[in-house]
C-alpha cells in the first residue's frame, strides 16, 4: 500500500530514523558498558574487562529484593485502585448527563495543572497528625482518587461509543453500573492497557513521594537506589559506580519490558481516545 | 424512582471516589497550605502559629535567590518547551510513514521518557563527566577541546540536553494526532505540486495545532516545576545545593522546606509559582484562538 509520496525519499527517511534511534539509545548503551566494566575505571565506548557479576552485586550488596517488594506493593495498590476509579469516573462524565457535570469535569482537568508539591507538603503535615507516615495508606487514598489525565482518556474513549449500546442494555434491564461493568469496561481494553502501563511506569519510577512519606525500611527500589550508595564493608569511601549503574539498569528493565509488550495497545489507546479533542 | 433521579444518584456515586479524595487529599491540603503560607510555620510550632499576613509573599519578591532561580527557570522553560515540542512532533512525523519495524523505533524514541529520572541522571553524569567523560571523548575525536560539562558555564546546557533526551515522550500523543489528519489532503496537495516542505507547514502543522497546544501547556507546567534533575545531576545528596546556574525555582523551594524547615515561606514560594502557572495558562488559552485550528464539529 505504498503510495508515490512514501516511496520517494525513503532512504533519507530510514537514515533519519536510524540516526535518531542511535542518538536516543546511546546513553543506555553507555550505561550497559559502565555496568559491565571493572570497578572504578572510566570506560569509553567498550567495557573495561567483562564483569557481569556487577549485576549480582547490585542485588546482594544492598537489601535489593526487600526494596523491590516494597516497589511491587506500592505499584499494585496504585495500579488496581487508580485504573478502576479513573474508568468509573471517566464513564460517568462521558455517558451520564446530569446538571453540574461540566463544571465538575473542568475541576478534574484543572487538577492536572496543579503542581503536585503544593498539596504534598500540607499532606505530609496531615498524614503526620493522623499517624499515616511510613505506611502505605497514602498510596491507597491517592489511587482511589484516580488520575485526572486518565479520567480524561477514559471519558474521551467512552464518549465515542454509539448511544444505541446503552439503550439496548437498558431495555434488557441492566442498571447503569452493570452496563458499565459488563459492556463498556470490557470494550475499553486499549485504554485500560494504556492507563495500566503508564500508571506502572510512573509509580515504579517515583522516588520523591516515597522519600517524603516513608522511612528507609519501606522505601521502594527507586528511592532506595537514590539514597543508598553501593559500598563494600570496610571500604566506605569507595562508591561502586559500576554496581550502582547495574542496579539502575535492573530498575529500568520492568518498565522497558511492559512498554515493549504493551506499546501496540498504547498507540491504539491514545489514537482511539483522540487526546487532541 | 424517576429516571432523572436515578441518573443523578448513579453519576454522583460513580464519581464519589474521585470527588472525596479530591476534597480530602487535594482541596483541603491545598487550602491548608495556603493558610500556612500566611503564618510563621517552621516545623515545630504547629500548635501556636502566628499570623504573618503577606510577609512571606513580600519576602518571595525581595529574596534574591528566589528571583535569580525564577529567571533561570524561565530560561530553561523557554528553551526546553519549544525544542521539546518540536522534537516530539518531528519524531512522530518520521514514525507516521509506513516503515518496517516501526514498533522498534517507536520504543526507542519513547524509551528515554520512561526511564526513571534517577537512572537517567546516573547515565548522563557518566557521559558529562569532565575527566575521560564520553562526550568529551567524542568532542576530542573531532579536534574540539574538552569542556567541563557539569561546571558553571555548561551546567544548564547539560541539563537541557538531558531533558531534551526525554522529548520522545510526546511522540505517542503526536502520532495519535497525525493519524487523525485525512490522507486525501496530502494527496490533493501533491497533485497540486506542493513540495514536502510546503505540505508539512501548510497541512501538518496547522492541523496539529490542537496537539501542539496541549503539549505546550503541559510542557510549561512540567518545565517550571523541574527540581529533581538539577539536584541529582550536580549534588551528591538530595539536600545539597546544586551548582548556581542550575539553581531553579523549585529547587529553591525544596531547599527552603527540606533543608531549612522554612515551611511557611516554602509554601508561599510554591503558591506564587502556582499562580504564575495559572496566569500563563490563561494567556496561552486566550491567545490560542489565533493560532489553534479546531475542527468545527467540536462536541460540547
Amino acid at each position: 500500500m505504498k503510495t508515490e509520496t512514501t516511496t520517494k525519499g525513503s532512504i533519507p527517511h530510514y537514515a533519519a530514523l536510524i540516526f535518531f534511534s542511535a542518538l536516543f539509545i546511546f546513553p543506555l548503551y553507555l550505561a550497559f558498558v559502565l555496568a559491565l566494566s571493572a570497578w572504578n575505571t572510566t570506560p569509553g565506548l567498550v567495557p573495561v574487562g567483562f564483569h557481569p557479576e556487577n549485576f549480582k552485586y547490585a542485588t546482594t550488596l544492598i537489601n535489593f529484593w526487600h526494596y523491590t517488594k516494597n516497589s511491587i506493593i506500592i505499584c499494585a495498590i496504585t495500579l488496581i485502585t487508580s485504573t478502576l476509579t479513573s474508568g468509573l469516573v471517566g464513564y460517568a462524565f462521558a455517558r451520564i448527563a446530569v446538571p453540574g457535570r461540566n463544571v465538575l469535569f473542568m475541576i478534574v482537568l484543572s487538577t492536572m495543572m496543579l503542581p503536585g508539591i503544593v498539596t504534598q507538603i500540607p499532606q505530609y503535615i496531615l498524614f503526620h497528625n493522623y499517624g499515616l507516615l511510613d505506611t502505605f495508606w497514602p498510596w491507597l487514598f491517592w489511587g482511589l482518587g484516580g488520575n485526572a489525565f486518565f479520567i480524561f482518556m477514559y471519558r474521551q474513549f467512552f464518549s465515542a461509543i454509539p448511544k444505541e449500546l446503552e439503550e439496548a442494555a437498558r431495555i434488557d434491564g441492566c442498571s447503569i453500573f452493570r452496563t458499565y461493568w459488563n459492556i463498556f469496561l470490557p470494550m475499553s481494553f486499549p485504554v485500560i492497557a494504556t492507563v495500566s502501563i503508564m500508571t506502572f511506569q510512573g509509580s515504579w519510577g517515583d522516588f520523591m513521594g516515597p522519600f517524603m512519606f516513608l522511612k528507609q525500611d519501606h522505601y521502594p527500589l527507586a528511592t532506595a537506589l537514590s539514597m543508598i550508595s553501593y559500598k563494600f564493608e570496610g571500604q566506605e569511601d569507595m562508591i561502586l559506580t559500576s554496581v550502582s549503574t547495574a542496579a539502575a539498569i535492573l530498575l529500568i528493565v520492568p518498565v522497558l519490558v511492559t512498554f515493549f509488550l504493551g506499546q501496540r495497545y498504547i498507540v491504539e489507546g491514545i489514537v482511539t481516545t483522540g487526546v487532541k479533542g | 424512582m424517576k429516571e432523572k433521579t436515578k441518573r443523578i444518584i448513579a453519576f454522583y456515586s460513580m464519581i464519589s471516589p474521585w470527588f472525596i479524595v479530591f476534597l480530602v487529599f487535594g482541596l483541603y491540603p491545598m487550602m491548608y497550605g495556603l493558610y500556612l503560607s500566611f503564618t510563621n510555620y517552621y516545623g515545630f510550632n504547629i500548635k501556636k502559629l502566628k499570623w504573618m499576613g503577606l510577609q512571606n509573599y513580600h519576602k518571595v519578591f525581595t529574596d534574591s535567590d528566589a528571583m535569580y532561580s525564577l529567571g533561570r527557570t524561565l530560561y530553561v522553560t523557554l528553551i526546553n518547551v519549544p525544542l521539546g515540542v518540536a522534537i516530539g512532533l518531528g519524531l512522530a512525523m518520521l514514525l507516521n510513514r509506513p516503515v518496517r519495524g516501526v514498533g522498534v523505533y517507536r520504543t526507542i524514541f519513547y524509551l528515554p521518557s520512561i526511564v526513571p529520572a534517577l537512572a537517567s541522571v546516573l547515565m548522563w553524569k557518566f557521559i558529562f563527566s569532565s575527566n575521560n567523560g564520553v562526550l568529551n571523548g567524542i568532542l576530542n575525536l573531532f579536534g574540539i577541546d574538552s569542556v567541563n560539562w557539569l561546571g558553571y558555564d555548561y551546567a544548564t546546557t547539560s541539563l537541557l540536553i538531558m531533558l531534551l533526551w526525554g522529548a520522545g515522550g510526546g511522540v505517542l500523543i503526536n502520532l495519535a494526532g497525525l493519524k487523525g489528519i485525512p490522507r486525501d489532503l496530502y494527496e490533493a496537495a501533491s497533485i497540486d505540486g506542493a513540495s514536502p516542505f510546503k505540505r508539512t507547514f501548510h497541512i501538518t502543522v496547522p492541523l496539529m495545532t490542537p496537539v501542539i497546544f496541549f503539549n505546550v501547556i503541559m510542557g510549561i507546567i512540567g518545565s517550571l516545576q523541574i527540581y529533581m534533575q538539577p539536584i541529582l545531576l550536580n549534588g551528591a545528596e538530595l539536600l545539597a545545593r546544586p551548582i548556581q546556574p542550575n539553581y531553579l525555582y523549585f529547587v529553591h523551594a525544596f531547599q527552603q522546606i527540606f533543608a531549612f524547615q522554612r515551611f511557611a515561606y516554602g509554601m508561599a514560594l510554591l503558591w506564587v509559582l502556582f499562580l504564575a502557572i495559572l496566569a500563563l495558562s490563561v494567556v496561552v488559552f486566550t491567545t490560542s484562538k489565533y493560532w489553534v485550528h479546531y475542527e468545527t464539529d467540536q462536541e460540547g
